[in-house]
């Protein structure tokens, strides 16, 4: 049956900044707020839009990613006509291919959307922590009778020739693309969300693909052909929260913001729209009767004795009697024994810190400064062994030995 | 898994004592009670079934099910496999329906639909308990004994729920005479003092044969199926006793629910019930539990969605639940979005969903008399 508009959503980045935290999994299958994972916000948002159908291209590690989204249930997207579909490479008479770019991985997939007959393609990233309504993006595409919009967000000028940014005429029709300029004209930096007519979409992705010499890239190859084409191309300005959590100083600040959402102005507890994520398991936590919690978020599973600290800890999380966990990000099943210390950290899934192991450094004066902040990064399944030290800046993806120092 | 669904069908009977907690089922049945945080009473006998491979489960029901039919949903939760089959069974509605006190005018009302299935085997039981129990192994001795019917039991003395029931009471239980493994006489709501094979009311039968002892009675105009059916043909049914040694919550008055709740705050008695198998259950879909900067928490067992600014000590909390600053809840179960305002102070009190504690309010019950706030209301 055809439908409005169908949803792609790019899930297959590696997101290599994110180091130990991806060597396992995609970056939109990175947890996130505590009983979240990044994709969950660009999901969410389509239910919540009324988006029923989405396609998700997934290429780096995606065991987790799969096995996360499933048949889509938590989404309300496990549907008859429509509802999620993971869409990996495949092997096809004339051969196959991995996805070369942003624009490949969309043309290798045109016979899916085509099934839909939609009017629209929205094209989401899937590693944005952001609450969008996409009614309201669409509302806009067609009021402007665009043939292609992009999202924007209006960044400081000063930072404005670290984005892709779209100069545009008093009219938001887009005249200029400037690719990380050193002399910006605007500051409106491109947010990788984008709509097309289908059928525009369907003509600019398979010209560039007979391109040889193209990279096909979105931003390098498809939006330079349509403004060259003199396409209705509009930008369409977006001003609620955005973040895009490429490092792993950003992601650990993007989860701190989700504890004050009063300041942060990210707020997770909205009935109005809310974020679905996959649960498993036992659904409540346990206190116990010596433990500390403050300023902190805590979801199922997670069993608390010792001391938490203005820290977010995923599901099934355990703190033993007499450890500290303050301004950290402890992910799925990670057990933090007793007597041990985890300061200004992310701990990703199913890491044991053994006893009296001590990890990142507090709060130093140079975060202050506005200098990037040190963050301390264990990776999945290492084992920090009794008595070790991880210094403020490490990345640790294999395990660490008994009383062992790594800084 | 080849083979992995169990020659059984399951039947629940979700209303079973409901009159001896009238406060908590003024709107809903003892199945859909809110019981250790975020799960219902239904959950933990269902998710049993579910776990031994019985995924087809009938649920028989009579009165006040709206929260349990909103509760199970399309019973989606419970069916890891997306193979099973939950079914509430409401009373048909022609002249010569009855609303069912007893077992047997309760399957006496699913009679056509237990004859349509091909499974052969049915266990049943009540869903005042909260338990883990295996009833692959309950199914696999039942039929390596080739008995008629093996009847589960646990080893304990007489809870004082049950001791205290007056003598006219239609709520009965059963303790059981077994030698060997033979149950040789069922007793009904014996005051024998000291420790006894108290029946939890789960069975496995042959589902032929059930139907012919349920339509046979019901001719008779029976009702129980302990005391009109096996009691009564002791000599001719070959009735085994199958002793359960697990952790098991009996739910018998507004008292035995705090303190069963209270139990479970002790990390033992919560693995004990949770640990075997996991206990499925429609589980609130909200953000983590918020623990703000006012927030003192000792000994809790918290549902997600929860926002705690105050002082909060042996409390079990659900789904929503919001405390206040400077506000201080002791030994108490509040269910969904209950909210308590800044400073209120509560102690030993049982709060359904969706109640108000106003600001720098008092309310105190004691731990052998908890005070009942029910639904919805303002204090």
């Amino acid at each position: 049956m055809a439908k409005e508009i169908v949803a792609m959503l790019l899930a297959g980045g590696q997101g290599s900044r994110l180091y130990a935290l991806t060597q396992k999994l995609a970056k939109p299958a990175v947890p996130f707020g505590g009983k979240y994972r990044m994709i969950d916000f660009p999901l969410s948002n389509c239910v919540n839009s009324g988006i029923d159908t989405v396609g998700i291209l997934t290429q780096y590690q995606p065991l987790i990613l799969n096995e996360y989204i499933g048949n889509g249930e938590p989404w309300n997207l496990d549907r008859k006509n429509g509802g999620v579909h993971v869409l990996p490479p495949y092997q096809s008479a004339k051969g196959s291919d991995w996805y070369k770019g942003t624009a490949n991985a969309i043309y290798q997939n045109l016979s899916f959307i085509a099934r839909y007959k939609p009017k629209y393609v929205i094209i989401l990233s899937g590693d944005q922590i952001c609450k969008q309504d996409y009614r309201d993006f669409l509302k806009f595409h067609k009021e402007k009778g665009a043939e292609f919009s992009v999202a924007v967000r209006e960044v400081a000028w000063e930072d404005a020739s670290r984005f892709g940014l779209m100069v545009t005429d008093d009219k938001d029709r887009i005249t200029e693309f400037q690719e990380k300029p050193k002399q910006p004209k605007s500051n409106l930096a491109s947010m990788g969300i984008y709509i097309f007519n289908w059928d525009i979409l369907k003509k600019y992705l398979e010209e560039d693909e007979a391109d040889s010499e193209s990279e096909n890239d979105f931003g390098n190859n498809i939006i330079p052909n349509l403004l060259q084409d003199g396409r209705a191309m509009y930008a369409y300005r977006f001003s609620g929260y955005w973040k895009d959590v490429g490092t792993i100083p950003a992601l650990w600040e993007a989860n701190m913001e989700v504890l004050s959402p009063e300041k942060s102005g990210i707020n997770l507890f909205d009935e109005n729209w809310q974020i679905h994520s996959r649960t498993n398991g036992r659904v409540v936590h346990r206190i116990g009767r010596e433990a500390q919690v403050t300023d902190s978020m805590i979801t199922n599973g997670c069993h608390i004795e010792g001391v938490v600290k203005h820290s977010l800890l995923s599901p099934g999380v355990q703190v033993e009697k007499g450890a500290l966990v303050e301004d950290s990000v402890i992910m799925g099943d990670t057990v933090i024994k007793a007597g041990a210390v985890v300061r200004h950290s992310i701990v990703a899934e199913n890491v044991t810190i053994e006893e009296n192991a001590i990890v990142g450094e507090e709060a130093s004066a140079a975060d202050s400064d506005g200098k990037e902040k040190l963050i301390a990064n264990i990776g999945p399944d290492v084992i920090v062994g009794k008595g070790a030290r991880i210094g403020a800046k490490a990345m640790i993806e294999k395990s660490v030995k008994e009383g062992e120092m790594i800084c | 898994m080849l083979n992995s669904c169990a020659d059984a069908i399951g039947i629940l009977l979700p209303n079973s004592y409901d009159s001896m907690v009238p406060e908590l089922v003024r709107e809903r049945l003892m199945g859909a009670i809110p019981f250790a945080g975020s799960y219902r009473l239904v959950d933990f006998i269902l998710s049993s079934m579910v776990n031994g491979d019985i995924e087809n489960v009938s649920l028989v029901v009579k009165e006040n099910y709206h929260s349990l039919m909103t509760h199970l949903g399309n019973g989606r939760e419970w069916s890891p496999s997306g193979t099973g089959n939950i079914n509430l069974i409401p009373p048909f509605a022609n002249k010569d329906s009855i609303v069912y006190t007893g077992r047997v005018e309760a399957i006496y009302g699913i009679i056509p639909y237990l004859k349509d299935r091909r499974e052969k085997y049915i266990v049943m039981s009540d869903v005042n308990l909260a338990v883990n129990f295996d009833f692959r192994d309950l199914l696999d001795k039942h039929i390596a004994s080739g008995a008629d019917v093996t009847a589960v039991y646990t080893q304990e003395a007489i809870p004082r729920d049950l001791a205290e029931l007056p003598a006219d009471t239609k709520n009965l239980y059963y303790t059981l005479d077994i030698k060997g493994n033979r149950v040789t006489k069922i007793n009904v709501n014996s005051k024998k003092r000291g420790i006894q094979n108290l029946a939890m009311n789960i069975y496995a039968v042959d589902r032929e044969r059930l139907i012919q002892q349920i339509s046979e009675a019901h001719l008779q105009g029976s009702i129980y199926y302990e005391r009109d059916i096996l009691a009564k043909q002791m000599d001719e049914l070959d009735v085994r006793g199958y002793c359960f040694e697990g952790y098991v919550a009996r739910i018998g008055s507004l008292r035995s629910y705090f303190e069963e709740n209270m139990k479970l705050l002790e990390a033992e008695n919560e693995d004990a019930l949770f640990g075997p198998n996991p206990v499925y259950t429609n589980s609130c879909d909200e953000d983590p539990t918020r623990y703000l900067s006012g927030a003192s928490v000792k000994n809790v067992m918290a549902a997600d969605g929860c926002r705690i600014d105050g002082e909060v000590e042996n409390c079990i909390l659900s789904c929503g639940v919001q405390i206040g600053k400077g506000a201080r809840v002791k030994n108490c179960i509040l269910m969904n979005d209950v909210v308590v305002e800044d400073g209120a102070v509560l102690e030993y009190v049982i709060a359904d969903k969706k109640v108000i504690i106003h600001a720098g309010k008092e309310l105190k019950g004691t731990d052998t008399f908890p005070v009942y706030v029910e639904k919805g209301r303002s204090v």
